[in-house]
């Protein structure tokens, strides 16, 4: 908000002047516009906060947490795909067949769940750039439809679904690596490949990270919206 | 409802519109209440037969197995049980959470018919946590399930699912109705939040 301080000319004229122009745009917008330039002789930086679409109050910081989380999402998803992603080991493993131990390599792709897990990981990545970088283009730049911003609830929605969902199957076939499960003879794979395991634990509290970062987005949009409404 | 009141005097139009304006209000807002109260029963019943599904999952096989090496191969009855594979614990006890949740909320719904603002956030938070929970269930139920279903070559972790058919039938069947309700759980969340949409602007 306090960067379009500047642009704003000492009279009370510019406020004036955006009125028609956000009157097409948004009609709930104008009101709160409307409703600023109403006390005229107040301070221009008050008008200028208060003429700015979705800063419903002075004190309104809901862009400025929105923008942090999903910088967070973006960063904690990269972590937990580079984790990932480097989580080769490779050790000598006695072979029935020939008499000497051969090198058998545990990587993320013997593994469909760990496939699912960094791809959607990915996934949850890249839309946290894209998100965050226009969630910071509409906080430099008032003007850009803040409407369009607000829509990012439903895909953060279907993200967190995503994410919580791999998060789970990870966690599920990692516990399974960790302790074996002797029911169905399927022994524990951790105590070899510590290391391979140790990279699979990180990226799995990133992405529990990144789910519940997405779940505080979520929440963070719907506490806003029903802020702004009028009562 | 009021069409036929349309042809009347000016006045009396106005007043038909307004009343029909206040009509469509209204039965806009009553039928979202009412999609809402259909959805969260319809998550109730999906996570209650999910739960009860996999719950009541178990399955005994007779499997030769050679338990002395000079003597011929034995016939010993195995079971296969749910709660053998931690996984499907945790799915269950989701399940069985979700549903009870979903019960609560639509006596909550019902009650409060929808007027105070602090319960709505409440619930709008609940729903969002049952999405979150449901689908971290349902992936962990997957994979479980498809490693007994494929087996995985590389640790050696043998298929299950040629020996127990039944059973692995009733856990693919539990966790296609679980991602039904995880997917009516999401639906509350977007209609929740597109009602505050419309409500905002």
């Amino acid at each position: 908000m306090a960067s379009t301080e500047p642009e704003v000319p000492p009279s009370a004229e510019p406020v004036v002047v955006e009125e028609p122009k956000e009157a097409a745009e948004e009609p709930a917008v104008t009101e709160k516009a409307g409703e600023a330039s109403e006390p005229p002789p107040e301070t221009k930086a008050l008008a200028a906060t208060e003429a700015a679409p979705g800063a419903a109050t002075p004190k309104d910081y809901f862009p400025v947490v929105d923008v942090v989380l999903r910088v967070l999402l973006f960063a904690a998803s990269v972590v937990a795909v580079v984790v990932l992603g480097t989580s080769k080991q490779t050790k000598l493993i006695p072979v029935q067949v020939v008499p000497f131990p051969v090198p058998v390599a545990a990587k993320f792709t013997n593994s469909p769940a760990l496939i699912y897990l960094i791809s959607a990981l990915s996934v949850a990545g890249f839309y946290g750039l894209v998100t965050s970088l226009l969630s910071i283009f509409a906080l430099l730049k008032p003007t850009f439809s803040t409407k369009f911003i607000s829509h990012f609830v439903i895909f953060d929605v279907l993200l967190l679904g995503i994410v919580a969902s791999a998060t789970g199957t990870g966690g599920a076939v990692g516990y399974i690596g960790y302790k074996g499960d002797s029911h169905v003879k399927w022994g524990k794979v951790c105590n070899t490949y510590d290391v391979f395991c140790k990279h699979v634990v990180t990226s799995l509290a990133f992405s529990l990270f990144a789910s519940v970062v997405l779940a505080l987005l979520v929440l963070l949009s719907i506490y806003s919206l029903s802020k702004k409404i009028p009562k | 409802m009021d069409l036929s009141s349309n042809s009347n005097g000016g006045l009396e139009q106005g007043r038909a519109n307004n009343n029909n304006k206040e009509v469509v209000e209204v039965a806009n807002k009553s039928s979202l209440r009412g999609s809402d109260l259909m959805l969260r029963f319809l998550a109730f019943a999906t996570t209650l037969v999910a739960a009860i599904v996999l719950g009541t999952d178990k399955q005994t096989k007779l499997v030769s197995m050679q338990v002395v090496p000079t003597l011929p191969p034995l016939s010993i009855p195995v079971t296969a049980k749910w709660h053998y594979l931690s996984a499907f614990v945790y799915f269950v006890v989701a399940n069985a959470i979700a549903c009870a949740y979903a019960a609560l909320s639509l006596l909550l719904v019902l009650a409060s018919r929808g007027k105070k603002k602090g319960l709505t956030m409440l619930i709008i938070t609940m729903d969002l946590l049952m999405v979150a929970l449901l689908f971290s269930s349902g992936g962990a139920a997957l994979a479980v399930g498809l490693i007994g279903y494929q087996g995985n070559s590389h640790v050696q972790w043998n298929k299950v699912c040629n020996v127990f058919g039944k059973f692995c039938h009733q856990v693919a069947g539990a966790i296609v109705v679980s991602l039904l309700g995880s997917a009516v759980f999401l639906l509350l969340v977007l209609l929740a939040t597109l009602n505050l949409h419309k409500k905002h602007h």
